[in-house]
């Protein structure tokens, strides 16, 4: 929701403090602003307060009550009484009484349509809307101010009966019916759409609760005009924003449990605004609204529960002056609040509603942490002990653990709305991932591993069928010297039956991967596990997204040099190119004795070229020729 | 062989859970694919509620339909269901590390897969301000003695009050800043009576937030994608240190 703080200035005496305060008093206690742009703040009202907070006048209310600032007006305030003038002129049926609780229509003639005087237009654009004609911007600006979405219709483009009658029916879309709404967009719809339609042309001029239609759009001819301030239930609007895909500020609205009441104060606005800038007189007005609005019972609450609950220690007093700067009316006996909920206020229903409203207007900051009381008993936490168990066996046979997605290209379990289309199933198995991560491992070993010749991975993860979810180990292992992989697997497996004892079964076995998974029974009958070891990490050092390089480079050095020494020297030469180097081979012969290193470069900017590598090998060769007692071979 | 890695996820849960240990916090679990009550209904989340577009999901095609979970919170459910049966009472304390899955576009700070840990503890009197000493502990453990908490108002369906979680974070040679790292509050009392608990007799408090989130920042990761791609110059890109002690 964006708010001018001019606009918003319009309901106080008092000077409200600057944009940056008023954004940081809002965080604090109510809302998390989204952007502040100039004077206008984009406030991240969520679905509890939307009812009364998709407005200036919400977003004051909650100024007023951070602050203790009093408004000085009060649309809402006054007592309405319903307005039917000639309400013969004005037919409204209303099919759907379900979604559409209440249809008010009101019939000007003589208005003039231009563009609006600078103050609205100003008011408009200062959060982002855009002025189009006064008609159009006073129904635009009412629902900024008060919230309640209201829409302009040509009557002219209208049909009236003979007797001057004109009629509107609230009703179900046709199978297929289609709509072209203001901006030009076609709908074809089906019958969950509800509709705004001419009942003597049996065209349908809206879709009801979201977007008017073209048919009857007010535009710089319009001379009488007929204005809709409706009700329509949150579900219905949902449903069709969601079908039509088609999300606007009136059905953020609707969809948000607005009360039906506010729409005779907003077309009372909107009446009063559109006669003072494009002239025109009401000639007759219509209020089809049979159920009324659901009363919204008084909530009770106790100065116990509300301390309780925020681990405070506040007096009636206090809580009283929260309840009087939130508007809240109340009575208070033998510390027992009842507070009176005011129409819009849908969001207040449980004492624990009146604890937040206590709570944040009070301030977070004031409730001073408490540690929880100690407890007698040990916390269980064998399943996962006995997990990181096996993880802990596993390190220390040299493998590491990976992690992959859940996503997989077939399955049992298949998702509706799957993030890529080619892997619509949950996986059944870790072994297709298990599989593809050996193969890149195996292409990424040189810069992760540097010359150590063989890759041993494992994931211990979720696995999904149609009947069970259950969890799996899976083990990867590749010699990456091209010989054959041996009984390492075997070895593990062994070792894991023995160290776990009814751990699971193998799964899936192959030479290079083995698959087991854990049966529930010893998940289920774990006891005494103790904690898996502590590992430290450092700060990450990321690796660059473009290939590596890789170069072996062999120096004959003095018998007794120092590795390190070379190493330095070649890491200084290779600059940023720099990823890693290893000693792969030594051996001496007439007392001097050969290095033998592999070389690993990338660039975090660019897939380096032969250029670069033979420029960098130079650097290096040059280096260590000119360092005494050193020879490249 | 030397000795492999243990992925940054799980060095960071066991921290976790050795943490919330000494607070008296146990480790529970549940399914990554949800039913919907578990999900949504019992944490108060009803059917054709603005509340579930907060949380983009991915369903599955069965009948009745299920969901790869949405937040590690069913398991609270689950939980205290489970205690309820067993006749067991509160006070519970329990975390939930896991796999959660949000239908969402990726990029480097989004993922579709991630982690999150879960934390409620319920009792009786189980304040608001227990959720801040707790969470202090925490984070002071985990992150640096000069961490802190504080709560700015917001809302979920699951918890009232509810509150967005804020930690004072001091990156080593860095100026220090307030991070958004988990949502929490008070356990709504449908919550508890959904889930078998007498919500006139105990309440409590509810915690929840990502985990990849969190060592992001401690450890300076870039892109949370590197987490669960299975590439493994991210396990390896760390230096490590163990001790066995505990």
């Amino acid at each position: 929701m964006k708010v001018s703080r001019k606009w918003l200035q319009t309901y106080f005496e008092e000077e409200l403090p600057s944009i940056e305060v008023l954004a940081e008093k809002i965080t604090f206690h109510a809302f998390e602003i989204e952007e502040i742009v100039g004077d206008m703040l984009d406030v991240k009202v969520l679905p509890d307060r939307a009812s009364y907070a998709l407005s200036h006048l919400g977003i004051a209310r909650e100024i007023g009550a951070i602050l203790g600032l009093r408004l000085i007006r009060d649309p809402l305030s006054a007592k309405l009484e319903p307005q039917k003038i000639s309400s013969n002129r004005i037919h409204i049926t209303i099919e759907d009484t379900a979604r559409c609780t209440r249809y008010i229509g009101t019939l000007l003639e003589g208005v003039t349509v231009g563009p609006s005087p600078l103050w609205l237009k100003e008011a408009l654009e200062s959060v982002g809307s855009r002025s189009i004609n006064n008609i159009v911007d006073a129904t635009n600006y009412v629902m900024l101010n008060l919230g309640q979405p209201l829409h302009a219709y040509d009557a002219k483009k209208l049909t009236a009966n003979k007797g001057g009658e004109y009629s509107i029916v609230v009703r179900n879309a046709h199978e297929g019916e289609r709509v072209t709404t203001l901006s030009g967009e076609e709908y074809a719809l089906t019958r969950s759409t509800l509709l705004i339609t001419d009942g003597n042309e049996k065209t349908s001029i809206g879709i009801a609760g979201v977007k008017g239609g073209n048919l009857a759009q007010v535009d710089e001819t319009t001379t009488s005009i007929l204005i809709e301030a409706a009700h329509f239930t949150p579900e219905g609007i949902r449903k069709t924003s969601q079908i039509l895909k088609l999300w606007t500020d009136a059905s953020l609205r609707f969809q948000n449990k607005l009360s039906p009441e506010l729409a005779g104060y907003a077309m009372q606005d909107v009446v009063n605004l559109i006669r003072e800038i494009s002239g025109g007189e009401v000639v007759a007005s219509n209020d089809v609204y049979e159920v009324g609005d659901e009363k919204v019972p008084p909530v009770e609450v106790t100065l116990k529960k509300i301390n309780s609950v925020l681990g405070s220690q506040y007096n009636v007093e206090v809580v009283v002056e929260a309840l009087m700067r939130l508007s809240l009316g109340y009575m208070v006996a033998n510390e027992k609040f009842t507070v009176l909920v005011p129409f819009y206020r849908k969001d207040l229903c449980i004492p624990e509603d009146i604890v937040e409203e206590v709570g944040r207007i009070l301030g977070y900051e004031a409730i001073q942490p408490l540690p929880l009381p100690p407890l007698t008993e040990t916390p269980d936490q064998n399943m996962f002990r006995a997990i990181e168990k096996i993880k802990d066996f596993l390190i220390e046979r040299g493998f590491s653990e990976i992690s992959t997605q859940s996503f997989s290209s077939t399955g049992d379990i298949i998702l509706l709305n799957p993030l890529q289309k080619d892997m619509p199933a949950l996986r059944m198995s870790l072994v297709d991932n298990m599989k593809e991560t050996l193969r890149k491992a195996t292409l990424l070993a040189p810069r992760v591993l540097g010359t150590k010749n063989q890759l041993a991975l494992f994931e211990i993860g979720a696995v999904f069928n149609k009947d069970r979810e259950s969890r799996a180990l899976a083990l990867g292992y590749t010699p990456l010297s091209g010989k054959k992989t041996g009984k390492v697997l075997e070895d593990v497996q062994h070792a894991l039956f023995i160290a776990f004892e009814n751990i699971g079964i193998v799964s899936a076995s192959t030479d290079e991967i083995l698959e087991i998974t854990f049966s529930e029974e010893w998940l289920a009958h774990l006891s005494h596990e103790a904690p898996p070891k502590k590992v430290r990490l450092g700060m990450y050092r990321p690796f660059s997204v473009y290939p590596f390089a890789l170069r072996d480079i062999a120096v004959w050095t003095p018998g007794g040099s120092d590795v390190s020494e070379v190493t330095h020297i070649i890491q200084k030469e290779a600059g940023d190119l720099f990823a890693r180097v290893d000693l792969f081979d030594t051996f001496e012969k007439d007392g001097r004795i050969s290095l033998a290193f592999r070389l690993v470069l990338e660039s975090f900017e660019r897939t380096l070229t032969e250029a670069d590598i033979d420029g960098v090998m130079q650097k290096i060769t040059q280096k260590l020729a000119a360092t005494g007692g050193f020879e490249v071979r | 062989m030397p000795e492999g890695r243990l992925h940054p996820i799980s060095v960071a849960t066991r921290e976790i859970a050795d943490i919330f240990s000494r607070m008296g916090f146990g480790v529970a679990n549940g399914p990554e694919l949800e039913d919907e009550w578990h999900n949504f209904d019992a944490l108060n989340v009803p059917a054709e509620h603005p509340a579930r577009d907060m949380q983009d999901t991915f369903w599955t095609t069965e009948q009745p339909r299920r969901l790869p979970r949405t937040h590690t919170s069913p398991v609270q459910i689950r939980f205290m269901e489970e205690q309820s049966k067993k006749g067991i009472l509160p006070p519970f304390r329990i975390i939930v590390p896991g796999k959660v899955f949000r239908n969402e576009a990726t990029d480097a700070t989004h993922e579709a897969q991630f982690y999150q840990n879960e934390g409620l503890a319920v009792g009786e009197g189980i304040s608001l301000a227990h959720l801040k000493g707790t969470l202090n502990q925490f984070f002071k453990e985990y992150l640096g003695s000069e961490a802190k908490v504080r709560f700015r108002p917001s809302f979920f369906p699951f918890t009232e009050p509810s509150v967005e979680i804020d930690v004072w974070f001091e990156p080593i040679g860095k100026e220090g800043r307030w991070l958004e790292v988990m949502g929490g509050g008070m356990v709504h009392p449908s919550v508890l009576e959904n889930a078998g608990v007498d919500s006139t007799k105990y309440q409590g408090f509810a915690f929840g937030g990502g985990i990849e989130r969190l060592l992001m920042v401690k450890h300076g990761i870039n892109d949370i994608r590197n987490f669960h791609n299975g590439d493994i110059r991210f396990v390896y890109g760390f230096q490590e240190e163990k001790t066995t002690k505990s």
